[in-house]
């Protein structure tokens, strides 16, 4: 069994790797963040970030997952039904200023978690200029 | 009784916007936390308003030190979308000037630093150093600062006289070899100043997902240019510098180390250096949707872009960049706990931050 297909076994998912520019990308509905987290802690791979996407026609907000793996690059996608997914801040502590800038720009809630204001330094407004004027 | 002080925004060692609020017990920091932000730019937003070629113009001002890296990084992103791969002397020309920033990068550093340890004598000499390296990326790209070298699909100007950038080199490592690295080593007050400050161990160093040479003063051995080579370093021959105390020497020896191995590199590029075009890519692009990754070693570490593009738009649909400090500063916290209250400039200077990066 390769890497890839281990890691999707031990997360419980079924949809196939694909390889997307340099990065081999897993997109699943079902992924469980903090399972992921949990795993890639285990396996020592190196938390790079998160890239919060807003998709075409108004087809909410997307999270891509981002791990070094023994210099492979892993992402995963995840949707942001209703504008919320868990923190993994708890178990990945690289992860507190992206979840905090994306909280900020996108108006992801990352439940779980408290936030102090990160690049707005005024205001309380969320979701401000990232994300489209009519969301 | 505890009290907190206040560092920053404008901050006493270096010219950036942040503020480090300092949790003390006497002179000994108990705890700190970090306020970054003061001059966020929105470049990724603005990115979304503009078209290839002048995406690649606005990501160069990301960055004032690295700014070369981030033109390389995007282009290299949007290389993936398009399925482009640059011509063999693009890339050998694209790892010489990416090694000459890092050259200019790291001895600035230690400038720096020096400065920060009360030997102005080093700063001097260091920014004495730094401008050599900044007359040949002069010489080559016609700019200090901004150099425009990279293109989708490969470089915008040839190395035409590898002569000038070889005499530099020598003249560099001889400097480095003599003076640099053995007064930074050797002597008591950079060592007392130095040996055992702002600790950051393996396991904090992995937790935080620090890069660069913070990571590899830490022991962790990674580097990108090793673990997932781009341009044209699985050709060259370099050590990866590592260190495993976690303080401010290691960082100062890791790049001191990082100098010599950066002279290795050119050396080979330059002798190696193919011929042929300088760049491969039609007059016209048309964009398939698509995303595309770009990880490239800066001076401070990982640069991560992320690219993603939709079908006959002429801008991108999201650019998304991770800097290096943006991974960095965190670890600042754990440095500077325990520290005397005087030895926190140098901790923080220690990780090489740049908020212009950061406030991208």
């Amino acid at each position: 069994m390769s890497t890839l297909e281990s890691i999707s076994a031990d997360l419980g998912l079924n949809e196939a790797w694909e390889l997307k520019g340099s990065s081999h990308w897993l997109a699943s509905p079902t992924l469980d963040v903090r399972k992921l987290a949990e795993l890639m802690r285990a396996r020592k791979a190196r938390f790079i970030t998160i890239t919060a996407t807003e998709l075409p026609e108004h087809g909410g907000i997307a999270l891509d997952y981002h791990w070094d793996l023994d210099g492979q690059l892993l992402s995963f996608e995840v949707p942001a039904e209703n504008n919320q997914v868990e923190s993994i801040y708890d178990l990945c502590e690289a992860a507190d200023w992206i979840e905090r800038e994306v909280h900020e720009y996108f108006a992801i809630d990352f439940s779980g978690r408290d936030y102090v204001p990160l690049m707005l330094r005024a205001g309380d407004k969320m979701g401000v200029n990232l994300r489209e004027e009519d969301e | 009784m505890s009290y907190q002080i206040p560092m920053g925004p404008y901050h006493p060692a270096l010219e950036e916007p942040y503020k480090l609020d300092l949790v003390c017990d006497g002179e000994t920091v108990q705890d700190a936390k970090l306020n970054v932000g003061f001059n966020f730019r929105g470049i990724e937003h603005l990115a979304e308003s503009r078209n290839y070629i002048q995406v690649i113009a606005l990501m160069e001002r990301v960055c004032g030190i690295c700014s070369n890296i981030h033109t390389l990084s995007v282009c290299q992103a949007i290389e993936q979308v398009l399925g482009l791969t640059p011509p063999p002397r693009a890339l050998y020309i694209r790892v010489i000037v990416a090694e000459l920033e890092r050259l200019h990068s790291h001895v600035l550093w230690a400038g720096i630093a020096g400065k920060l340890m009360g030997f102005k004598t080093m700063f001097m000499t260091c920014f004495a150093i730094r401008e050599k390296v900044m007359d040949v990326l002069q010489a080559i790209s016609g700019n200090r600062v901004n150099y425009a070298m990279n293109r989708i699909g490969g470089v915008n100007r040839d190395v035409t006289d590898p002569a000038i950038i070889l005499l530099m080199i020598d003249d560099l490592e001889r400097d480095m070899v003599k003076t640099i690295i053995p007064i930074f080593t050797t002597s008591r007050t950079a060592l007392s100043r130095c040996a055992g400050i702002g600790v950051l161990t393996e396991d904090q160093a992995r937790s935080l997902g620090v890069v660069g040479p913070t990571a590899r003063a830490s022991g962790l051995p990674q580097d990108i240019r090793r673990a997932a080579p781009y341009a044209a370093y699985e050709e060259m021959e370099f050590n990866v510098p590592v260190e495993p105390s976690g303080d401010v020497k290691a960082r100062l020896v890791v790049r001191a180390l990082e100098i010599l191995e950066s002279c290795r590199i050119l050396r080979q590029a330059l002798s190696k250096l193919p011929p042929g075009g300088l760049y491969s890519c039609p007059e016209e692009l048309e964009f398939p949707s698509g995303r595309g990754f770009s990880r490239v070693e800066a001076p401070r570490g990982e640069v991560f872009y992320s690219v993603s593009w939709e079908e006959e738009s002429d801008s991108p649909r999201r650019v998304h960049v991770r800097t290096p400090t943006y991974a960095n500063m965190p670890a600042v916290r754990c440095m500077v706990r325990g520290a005397r209250l005087a030895d926190t400039p140098l901790i923080q200077a220690s990780v090489d931050p740049c908020y212009s990066c950061t406030d991208r």
